[in-house]
């Protein structure tokens, strides 16, 4: 009889961790979702308005835009980064050598050897 | 040269005739030459039997006298595991370190010499300690968080539920084992192959099925760590098997098809927020996941919070491999034959493949009922609720092969990846919530 008393009970204490268990974990992921979707946002929300004091309203926290970077300077930038990265444009170089070509030695074109010595 | 030839030539073979000549000098000075040469006969006799005994002695020591079924049947295991992962690339960063530790657990031996990893005072056994205590996972979990990035799962929080729903394998394989036969603790433990992660599974397997910890009856618990960690990373490796014909099963053609809204780009600072939030709630709510939890989110927090690269560098790179390896090796190394061959070891192997089902189920059914809640263009496709399993990032991979299979041109990765990471935290608080109802 102990025995299976001692299984029912095991059996009943299982769902018992089953159904707890499932719900824990759900609420729990669900709690992270609630506050990711809305806490978070809030959060921010506040971060901006103290940061920037309670005097501005939120729209007029705007990022100033710097009147002198026209897109001129934009471009002549982007071009030159592009050109950079990609090395469009010829580049030669522009220093001229005469490499010397080295000959080796041979009895053939030796000057000891060669028709005038003999002559003396 | 040839001097210390000759020198050495020399030297030997007076080596080699010193006895001869030592005998030769005694058969010389005494008289009874007769009894001599017995004894000169019984003498070398006693030498080779002497050898023989000692070359007998040996070859008890050896591998060859010990080897029984079980062991050549285990160092196979290991050599199949080795090859899937070279050939196949099934998750080969743990395959071949398991693979090569099942070999090595394996290499029978005689027992009382401290070689075994069961044998307290050996080396393996050190290293398995780190398995035993559950040391080795939460150094893992603080890698897996230096290198995991949750920016798709900020960007869409909705579907965090689906790594919840995914643990249902979890509490169903619970059930299972039970039904099996298997006290609670030990079914806490195995149900939790069903997280299909592998350091959480080692971590609540080490508090629950020990062998150490006594059940109410006063029977000591089983030690079910070697056979649920192999359960684990094996079916982890096996994901790319196991999950596609479940997905294509229990989702239509047209389901498969659905697009998802691109992520929304995520600021630094939500990035930031997330591991302290998350550790903050998530622990709260399952203190007893806080070495997992903790780290997790602390490695997280190293990564995004910008100040810290190097740590976070260290953490997801040397840190996590060095664990790795020891614990692949070591999980690897504890399925010696004797301990690791019962009924036990298949019944468990069994569950865990039935967990793997009903966990990658459980997410797809689950995507499939929270469709039904949402608007027309923000319909999810089912098949991301499959990565709800962690098995990170295999799982996720899976679930954007197959959406590609029905349609080349859907990119369900980052999709994927928001359940994928939400199931190592899942899984994670399940195991809290496990160890809070059955830990001692």
């Amino acid at each position: 009889m102990i025995p299976t008393t001692l299984y029912i009970d095991q059996m009943s204490e299982g769902y018992v961790i089953l159904i707890t268990g499932l719900i824990i974990v759900f609420l729990s992921l669900f709690l992270l979702t609630m506050f990711f979707k809305y806490g978070l946002p809030i959060l921010l929300y506040t971060y901006k308005i103290l940061t920037k004091g309670r005097d501005k309203k939120i729209k007029d926290i705007a990022i100033e835009a710097d009147e002198k970077f026209t897109g001129e300077i934009a471009a002549a930038i982007a071009t030159a980064i592009h050109l950079y990265l990609r090395e469009q444009h010829d580049t030669e170089n522009t220093v001229l050598t005469i490499k010397q070509a080295r000959k080796l030695y041979s009895p053939w074109s030796s000057k000891i050897y060669g028709i005038h010595n003999i002559l003396k | 040269m040839k001097k210390i030839l000759l020198i050495f030539g020399v030297i030997s073979l007076l080596v080699c005739i010193r006895p001869a000549l030592g005998l030769g000098t005694n058969s010389t000075s005494t008289i009874a030459s007769n009894t001599i040469e017995q004894n000169e006969e019984t003498s070398t006799e006693a030498f080779i039997d002497e050898a023989f005994d000692g070359i007998k002695q040996f070859y008890h020591y050896t591998g060859f006298a010990n080897a029984t079924a079980g062991h050549l049947f285990m160092i196979l295991i290991g050599i199949i595991f080795i090859y899937l992962g070279i050939k196949f690339d099934y998750e080969p960063l743990l395959l071949i370190p398991i693979g090569a530790g099942v070999m090595i657990g394996n290499i029978p031996f005689v027992s009382g010499y401290q070689t075994g990893i069961y044998e307290t005072g050996s080396v393996l056994n050190y290293l398995y300690f780190g398995v035993a205590k559950g040391i080795y996972p939460p150094l893992i979990f603080l890698g897996i968080g230096a290198m995991t990035d949750f920016s798709s799962l900020i960007a869409n929080p909705k579907l965090m539920l689906l790594g919840a729903a995914a643990q249902i394998g979890v509490f169903a394989t619970f059930i299972g084992a039970l039904y099996l036969g298997f006290s609670l603790p030990e079914a806490g433990a195995i149900g939790i192959i069903g997280g299909a992660d592998g350091p959480t599974a080692i971590f609540l397997s080490s508090k629950l099925a020990n062998g150490i910890n006594l059940l109410p009856d006063g029977t000591t618990v089983k030690n079910l760590i070697g056979p649920i960690a192999i359960a684990a990373y094996s079916y982890m490796a096996l994901v790319p098997v196991i999950q596609p014909p479940i997905m294509k099963l229990l989702t239509t053609k047209k389901e498969r098809l659905i697009r998802m809204k691109p992520p929304r780009a995520v600021s630094q600072k939500e990035k930031m927020i997330f591991p302290i939030a998350g550790l903050l709630l998530t622990t709260f709510i399952s203190p007893s996941a806080l070495p997992l939890l903790g780290m997790l989110f602390f490695g997280n927090l190293l990564k995004e919070s910008g100040r810290t690269e190097r740590l976070a560098d260290t953490a997801r790179t040397k840190m996590i491999d060095i664990v790795t390896i020891l614990l692949g090796v070591t999980v690897g190394a504890s399925t010696q034959a004797d301990i690791f061959i019962t009924k036990d070891s298949m019944l468990i192997f069994g569950l865990g493949a039935v967990s793997f089902i009903i966990a990658t189920a459980g997410g797809l059914l689950f995507a499939k009922f929270m469709n039904l809640f949402l608007k027309e263009d923000e319909k999810l496709n089912p098949l991301i609720g499959a990565a709800g399993v962690s098995a990170v990032p295999d799982s996720a991979r899976v679930v954007h092969a197959v959406g590609q299979k029905a349609d080349p041109h859907n990119y369900l990765l980052m999709h994927a990846m928001a359940p994928n990471v939400a199931g190592v935290i899942g899984s994670a608080v399940a195991a809290g919530i496990i160890l809070s109802f059955l830990g001692n």
